[in-house]
């Protein structure tokens, strides 16, 4: 089997005097699945299209394999059809005026496949896709749901060995999602092709893929398999981005690993034996919600002002040093609004941010003093 | 070095991008060079003129400025014309605008009888060509004072119609005017039928009365479709040529366009080129005037939701009487000219109603007594009916096809330099008055250029400035329907290596089938009815139905004339009705959603 890794190189794209994408550099490994992740507007379309050869970077090399399929300084631009792959278009992009067989068998027919041939492959993805009962339906007759499979389908039926996906399930419903994201996880154990997938979704971006690339306004934050993203953010963004309810940040000062606020200490000690760079200044202490544990015992003092009981847990917001914080409480709990509670941070991992750079310093162990 | 040849590739290897290049030469050739030849035009001595000026052919003057804008009678020959046709171009929007508009309101948003047969008949005003109802009005209402035979309706009233009324200014106004007063019927009623009822009702609520809402919110928001109704209308009438032509000349009322046919056709035809590069330039001016307001257009377009919550309006006691006045408006002004037509065309002695005087000679005639025979007789007039039909096929093959590919070209790199500039040059001939274009090639394809062989006198040359002039209509149509189209619906068969006349044929063709067919069709019809283009270029070998029409009318051969408008008339309503039902009918359900 051809190698279908993908690599970019310094890659930019700019649009006039604005960025899209800046000296992005990323190795998709062959066969993994990768997400690209960001807000709107990042540049993460631009940056499949760009892989796809759909648009053409304004600097950068791009390897597909052990081929160079774009070098700027070299003038070298191979055409999308030459570069082994398939792109599911956010908007599906069938074609309406013909029939869901239509659409999945003109790709094959352009390849000149034999029409016994093409049947035998349509009808074996529309059985993997359960579609084998609207072959000929146009598209306009199909919900979105099922105009998502045909798409799919129709990717698929030229077998490419890379598959670039444009947030392929931001149009359907929440149920509809989950049943795809379970269906595009088995078909990328299936087709052992290498899944680019891009969404604005951290959830979908974590719960799928072996690696995430995380950018923001056209530059890449962190390139990192997912609970690494979620445990060891790089900067305060990508530790806002990823995670849901968000990571609290306090601001504190920081004195040689202690660092204090309205009259609470606390030690910070570097974990995984890295070290505090910064003897002394202000800092930004990124705790995750589940790490703010509320019990009786605790050391801090705090107050409910707002509670979500959810069932499975219950997520609170609460004031506590000066600050809002989020906290979550595992099981069918309720607070009362302005009810005094007490919450421990004692040995427990946070992540201490720069003040100033919003860089991370180090993931830290906190213990009160 | 092999680099950049690499780059060039890659770059050609798009068609979008072979597309736009080859527009930009051609274009730049056909639109732009016209533009600067023309100049030149104004600057030297042309043969005719040589005793004039007293000056080799060929040589530098600056006797055509000079004498347009120096000599002690340029108050007649320029400022008095340039003066009628201002006046034109405003007392035309005003008519235009008043009668669609009312129009409008009483289609739409009242409870008037009849409203689908005066809707039909009133689109025939815009169907038709503007110098037919120029022809019906000296069918009825010429006088005995210039020159000649009278018309139906001193004929019937034996009262003699003033000359002020017959001929000059006001029925060239009047009949501009209600030449595009469909156009501001179907703008200013596209926006009375999308806008909501609830936002005057809403104003209702709050007392305000019927005169303040319709000053305070209803003319409002119809403003944009008046501005643009405007803008045609005020473009259209500074040129308007044919209509000043049969109602202006026979009382030496001459607009810019007439008096720069007169100069081109005459002795001075540098004066000539002088005039058609003012006219550009009015028209020009019109046309930043109309990109400035198309900046504010945008946030009202935006009223306009889809709800179409409309309520009539009820006439209540004038409800029988409107609609019988309106729909008997509505039948004189597009029944009433063909009745003319066909009458003027059979009576014998001019200005003689009487049964007796009736003839079919004009028509079938062996010989109709003027060396000719009748007009269906006539080898003439079936090689000018060939020649339309054959160049109208041409020029909508030619514009209709050039006009796709252009859109989806400009489409494809939209917002790139290279696209806007093809896009504006596409437009460019839209804003170059038709007479004064035909002016223009004229001079430019009189010699030959490099490789460029005399056209002047040819077949060829018709098609080239028809799909020239065409190419506007079918290029924004092209653009329209590229436009829809997602460019996803393109790409996804990119990836999968699909060639791009394999994508064009089986993807983007079928899926706007019915617009990029108007494409084709909008130049066919309007090159049936095309007489200004090709007024100043037939030659007798390559003899059009207008021009024909347009010789027997300066000639006086008014029974032919007439015979020729009717059919001309008839053969452009039944292809816009063909065209109605073609279109109309291939929408197929595959499509939608
Ligand atoms: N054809 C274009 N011309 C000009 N600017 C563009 C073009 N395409 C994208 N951009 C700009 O490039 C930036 C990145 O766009 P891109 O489509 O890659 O964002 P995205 O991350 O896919 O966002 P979304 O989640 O909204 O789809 C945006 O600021 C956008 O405005
Ligand atoms: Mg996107």
């Amino acid at each position: 089997m051809a190698d279908n890794s993908i690599r970019l190189i310094n890659v930019t794209k700019r649009f006039g005097k604005s960025v899209a994408v800046d000296h992005l550099n990323l190795e998709i490994p062959a066969n993994s699945f990768i997400s690209l992740l960001g807000p709107s507007g990042c540049g993460k379309t631009t940056t499949l299209r760009m892989i796809a050869g759909l648009e053409t970077p304004t600097e950068g090399e791009i390897w597909i394999g052990d081929k160079l399929v774009f070098s700027a300084e070299k003038g070298i631009d191979v055409p999308p059809n030459n570069r082994g792959i398939g792109f599911l278009f956010q908007n599906y992009a069938l074609w309406p005026h013909m029939t869901v067989y239509k659409n999945i068998a003109f790709g094959l027919e352009n390849m000149k496949w034999k029409k016994a041939d093409i049947d035998k492959k349509v009808n074996e993805l529309c059985e993997l896709l359960q579609l084998s009962t609207y072959l000929d339906r146009y598209p306009s007759e199909l919900s979105g749901g099922q105009q998502q499979r045909v798409a799919i389908a129709r990717t698929l039926a030229t077998s490419p060995q890379i598959l670039l996906m444009d947030e392929p399930l931001s149009n359907l419903d929440a149920k509809l999602r989950l049943e795809m994201r379970t269906e595009l996880k088995r078909l990328h154990g299936t087709t052992n092709a290498t899944f680019v997938y891009v969404t604005h979704d951290q959830m979908e971006a974590m719960a799928l893929s072996t690696n995430v690339c995380l950018m923001n306004m056209a530059v890449m934050q962190q390139y990192a398999p997912p609970l690494k993203l979620y445990a060891e953010p790089v900067n305060m963004f990508v530790a806002d981005f990823v995670g849901n309810p968000s990571m609290n940040f306090v601001e504190f000062d920081l004195k040689d690993q202690v660092v204090s606020r309205n009259g609470v200490r606390l030690g910070v000690t570097p974990v995984n034996g890295g070290k505090l760079l910064k003897k002394e200044g202000k800092v930004v202490l990124g705790v995750r919600p589940e790490n703010v544990k509320v019990s009786a015992e605790g050391e801090i003092s705090a107050k409910v002002i707002s509670s979500f009981p959810y069932g499975m847990e219950t997520t609170l917001v609460i004031e506590c040093m000066g600050s809002d914080m989020r906290t979550v409480v595992f099981g069918s709990v309720d607070y009362r609004t302005g009810e005094e509670i007490r919450i421990s941070l004692c040995h427990e991992k946070a992540c201490l941010f720069d003040g100033e750079t919003k860089e991370l310093l180090s993931v830290v162990e906190t213990k009160i003093l | 070095m092999k680099v950049k040849v690499r780059k060039f590739i890659n770059y050609i290897r798009k068609p979008q991008h072979v597309i736009l290049l080859v527009l930009l030469v051609c274009l730049a050739y056909l639109v732009v060079f016209p533009l600067f030849y023309i100049v030149k035009d104004t600057l030297i001595v042309h043969t005719s003129e040589v005793n004039r000026v007293h000056a080799n052919a060929g040589t530098l003057t600056n006797y055509h400025w000079a004498k347009t804008f120096l000599a002690s009678d340029t108050f007649a020959t320029f400022w008095q014309p340039l003066l009628h046709s201002l006046i034109c171009a405003v007392l035309s929007c005003v008519i235009a605008i008043l009668v669609g508009g009312l129009f409008a309101w009483l289609i739409i948003r009242t409870d008037m009888h009849c409203k689908k047969l005066c809707s039909t008949l009133f689109m025939f005003l815009y169907i038709m060509p503007g110098w037919t109802l120029a022809i019906a009005w000296t069918n009825f209402f010429k006088n005995s004072l210039v020159g000649g035979t009278t018309g139906i309706f001193e004929a019937i009233t034996r009262v003699s119609t003033p000359n002020w009324f017959a001929y000059g200014l006001f029925p060239i106004v009047l009949v501009t005017g209600l030449h595009y007063a469909p156009y501001a019927y179907i703008l200013i009623g596209g926006i009375l039928k999308n806008m909501d009822s609830n936002l005057e009702e809403a104003a209702q609520i709050l007392n305000v009365s019927r005169a303040g809402i319709f000053v305070k919110i209803t003319i409002p928001l119809v403003k944009p479709a008046i501005l643009s109704t405007i803008l045609l209308v005020f473009a259209s009438g500074l040129s308007v040529f044919s209509t000043a032509q049969f109602l202006g000349l026979p009382v030496n009322f001459y607009t810019l366009a007439t008096k720069m046919y007169s100069y081109l056709n005459g002795t001075n035809p540098g004066r000539g080129y002088v005039y058609a590069v003012v006219m550009m330039v009015l028209s020009l001016t019109i046309l930043v005037l109309n990109q400035r307001m198309l900046g504010t257009r945008k946030s009202y377009t935006t009223v306009s939701g889809k709800s179409s919550n409309i309520s009539l309006t009820k006439l209540r006691k004038g409800r029988k009487i409107i609609s019988i006045l309106v729909t008997a408006f509505v039948i004189c002004v597009t029944i009433l000219p063909f009745i003319s037509f066909a009458t003027e065309s059979l009576t014998q002695v001019k200005g003689d109603y009487s049964l007796a005087n009736f003839t079919l000679k004009y028509w079938i005639a062996e010989d109709a007594g003027i060396g000719f025979s009748g007009i269906l007789r006539n080898p003439v007039f079936w090689k000018a009916l060939k020649n339309t039909l054959l160049l109208a096929v041409c020029c909508s093959l030619g514009a209709g096809t050039v006009g796709a590919l252009a859109g989806y070209g400009i489409a494809r790199k939209w917002g790139s330099k290279l696209s806007t500039v093809v896009n504006g040059l596409t437009f460019l001939p839209y804003l170059i008055p038709s007479i004064a274009l035909s002016a223009i090639y004229l001079s430019m394809f009189s010699t030959r250029h490099g490789i460029i062989p005399a056209l002047y006198g040819t077949y060829g040359m018709l098609v080239l400035i028809g799909v020239v002039k065409y190419l506007p209509m079918a290029s924004r149509s092209g653009l329209n329907s590229m436009f829809q189209i997602s460019a996803t619906l393109e790409e996804s068969a990119t990836v999968m290596g699909i060639p791009w006349w394999k994508r064009m044929c089986k993807i983007l063709i079928p899926i706007q089938k019915t617009s990029i067919m108007s494409g084709y069709l909008l130049p066919f019809t309007s090159c049936t009815r095309e007489m200004e283009l090709f007024v100043l270029l037939y030659t007798p070998n390559s003899v059009l139905l207008t021009t024909l029409l347009f010789m027997y009318n300066q000639k006086g051969y008014e029974q032919f004339a007439n015979a020729i408008t009717l059919l001309i008339v008839i053969l452009v309503i039944s292809l816009n009705a063909l065209i109605n039902k073609i279109t109309g009918a291939s929408i197929d359900s595959g499509i939608g959603g």
